[in-house]
């Protein structure tokens, strides 16, 4: 039951309560004093009683339903306040702390509470960004350090007559240094779209041939696997994108495809339209992603089975970045998967109105 | 061939030069902005590496300046914040090249080498590595008389090879100008076109032309 509801019934018994003790209190203090002699009497008396009961339930009823309909009315108006609170608190998610909420400035109950609602959107609003620019520092501070080791590294290298041992240890370190460098790339590329600090470079592009690339593309990659790519379907669609974000969102996906599958496996992509939308799929047989860890396939970091991660390179980061790709686009992405058989991702583009 | 560093953070501006200078190349460092524009006003350079966090006047604004006082020298911009935009300011602050930090000295070392030649080469019709023969108008590759059937990227990756012949081609460079991307696909694209290609030019013949240099990249060259 809503607050009004209750409110109103409260208010309508109330009312009706009270004109019943008003109506009774009335009668017993104008009533003529009963005379209760004779049985003839008696009888009359009760049926004053009843009279006054009677016009107590015919005004009553229609009274209390005023006061259903009134309570109605003021319950609503009183509440609107919190109706518009609620709606608009519901548009703040994190892409937009830094909104606040339209105040009345009446200085009343709900003006107060949308003051303390306000500040505590700014105190989240700081620590947000506070943790965002963290990380953008953290990552930028982070690129010098790794610069100079992966220099000193690549230096020792140079030398004519070092041993073959040194030689493999130092190259693994340098592995090691090119992965770190590409994990805190992909991260400042998260931290920066979050705080809506990459712009796009929005131009019409034919996603078809972008497709029909990323295919001969993916094609060479599945080589070496054995497996088999497939173009279904690519119909001619433009829509208005960033050229390069969308290359690397189409590879990003083949590369899963290619990664995340087995040997002699097959891998079909296809980009058809729907409605006012680009649809590209691409599906592989693989081990999949079981139904409950599906939420959490574009979480940053996020690896499927742990036991497998390490084995597949790759910095945790493609997922994240192809959905932010998507987003910056006004797309959705999402991933569908049969364990143990197909793993399906579905992109969808809304097309350019011309 | 003189090369001005331009690097506040001493210890890369120090292996950078080493570097350098391991490649035949004189090499001075600056570590301000304002320095380094007096020292390229007073020298001329075949090569300026430009970082663009610098104290005082930043890359960029030394670049601009650069460009304003008509200075063609060939500049590589160098940045720890790596991300498109800024490449693209970059560029069209007259920067010829831009290479995100951290970087593979390698790489660096081919980009300053490639800036070098820049103005240079591109001329020619026919490309000539040992045997190994490239025509750009009718894009025919033919090894020992032999023709050779490539496919688009294989083409472009060949010529993109065959025009840096002796010199490492990095990865990244590679995917630059061969697939037009711009940011690190960390797929192994790259190493597997170069497989076919070698498949295809190097398979049959005893005298192999294309090397992969381990970590980095590859390189077309007659001698092994």
């Amino acid at each position: 039951m809503t607050v009004r509801t209750r409110l109103t019934a409260w208010y309508a018994a109330v009312m009706f309560a009270s004109l019943l003790a008003i109506g009774l209190l009335v009668y017993r203090e104008f009533a003529p004093e009963p005379k209760k002699d004779t049985p003839q009497e008696i009888a009359e008396d009760a049926s004053d009683f009843q009279e006054v009961l009677r016009i107590l339930l015919w005004c009553g009823v229609p009274a209390a339903l005023l006061a259903v309909g009134g309570g109605w009315w003021l319950t609503q108006k009183s509440l609107a306040p919190v109706e518009r609170l609620t709606a608009a608190a519901e548009k703040i998610n994190a892409g937009n702390l830094g909104e606040r909420l339209a105040r009345s400035g009446n200085g009343d109950e709900f003006d107060r509470l949308t003051a303390v609602f306000n500040a505590m959107l700014g105190r989240l609003d700081d620590s947000f960004s506070r943790i965002r620019e963290f990380t953008l520092h953290a990552s930028h501070e982070l690129k010098t350090p790794l610069t100079v080791m992966q220099g000193e590294v690549e230096t020792a290298l140079r030398e004519a007559d070092l041993p073959t041992a040194e030689r493999e240890r130092l190259l693994s370190q340098l592995d090691e240094i090119q992965r770190l460098a590409k994990i805190v790339d992909g991260l400042s590329l998260l931290t920066k779209a979050d705080a809506g600090q990459v712009k796009l470079d929005l131009q019409p592009e034919p996603l078809d041939e972008l497709v029909r690339d990323n295919f001969a593309d993916a094609q060479i990659l599945a080589e070496s696997q054995g497996i088999r790519v497939e173009l279904a379907a690519c119909e001619p669609i433009a829509i208005r994108g960033d050229r390069h974000r969308l290359r690397q969102l189409l590879l990003n996906l083949a590369d899963n495809a290619v990664k995340y599958n087995h040997r002699q496996g097959h891998i079909t992509m296809g980009l058809r339209r729907a409605g006012e939308a680009a649809e590209f799929r691409i599906e592989n047989t693989g081990p999949g992603i079981v139904a409950e860890a599906l939420p959490q396939v574009f979480d940053r970091f996020f690896r499927g089975d742990p036991a497998h991660a390490t084995a597949i390179d790759g910095c945790g980061l493609g997922l994240s970045i192809a959905k932010w790709i998507v987003s910056a686009h006004h797309g959705d992405i999402r991933i569908e998967s049969m364990p143990g058989k197909l793993t399906t991702v579905i992109v969808r583009l809304p097309v350019s109105s011309k | 061939m003189r090369v001005l560093i331009v690097e506040d953070e001493k210890k890369t501006a120090s292996f950078v030069k080493k570097a350098l200078q391991a490649e035949g190349f004189a090499a001075d460092v600056c570590h301000d902005g304002d320095e380094a524009l007096a020292v390229a006003r007073a020298t001329p350079f075949d090569v300026i590496v430009l970082d663009i966090m610098l104290p005082g006047r930043d890359g960029l604004g030394v670049l601009r300046q650069l460009r304003e006082r008509k200075n063609p020298t060939p500049v590589l911009l160098l940045s720890a914040r790596g991300e498109v935009n800024e490449r693209v300011e970059g560029l069209n602050a007259g920067a010829d090249d831009y290479l995100p930090k951290p970087f593979e000295l390698s790489e660096l070392v081919a980009r300053v080498r490639a800036l070098t030649r820049r103005q240079h080469d591109q001329k020619f019709t026919v490309l000539r590595v040992a045997d190994l023969t490239l025509d750009t108008t009718t894009h025919r590759a033919e090894r020992g008389g032999r023709t050779i059937e490539l496919t688009t990227r294989e083409y472009r990756l060949l010529e993109f090879l065959m025009r840096s012949a002796g010199r490492l081609c990095a990865r990244m460079m590679i995917l630059e100008k061969v697939w037009d991307y711009d940011f690190d696909p960390g797929t192994n694209l790259v190493d597997v076109y170069v497989r076919r290609l070698r498949d295809k030019i190097d398979a049959d013949f005893e005298i192999k032309l294309l090397h992969t240099v381990r970590g980095s990249g590859y390189l077309l060259k007659e001698q092994p």
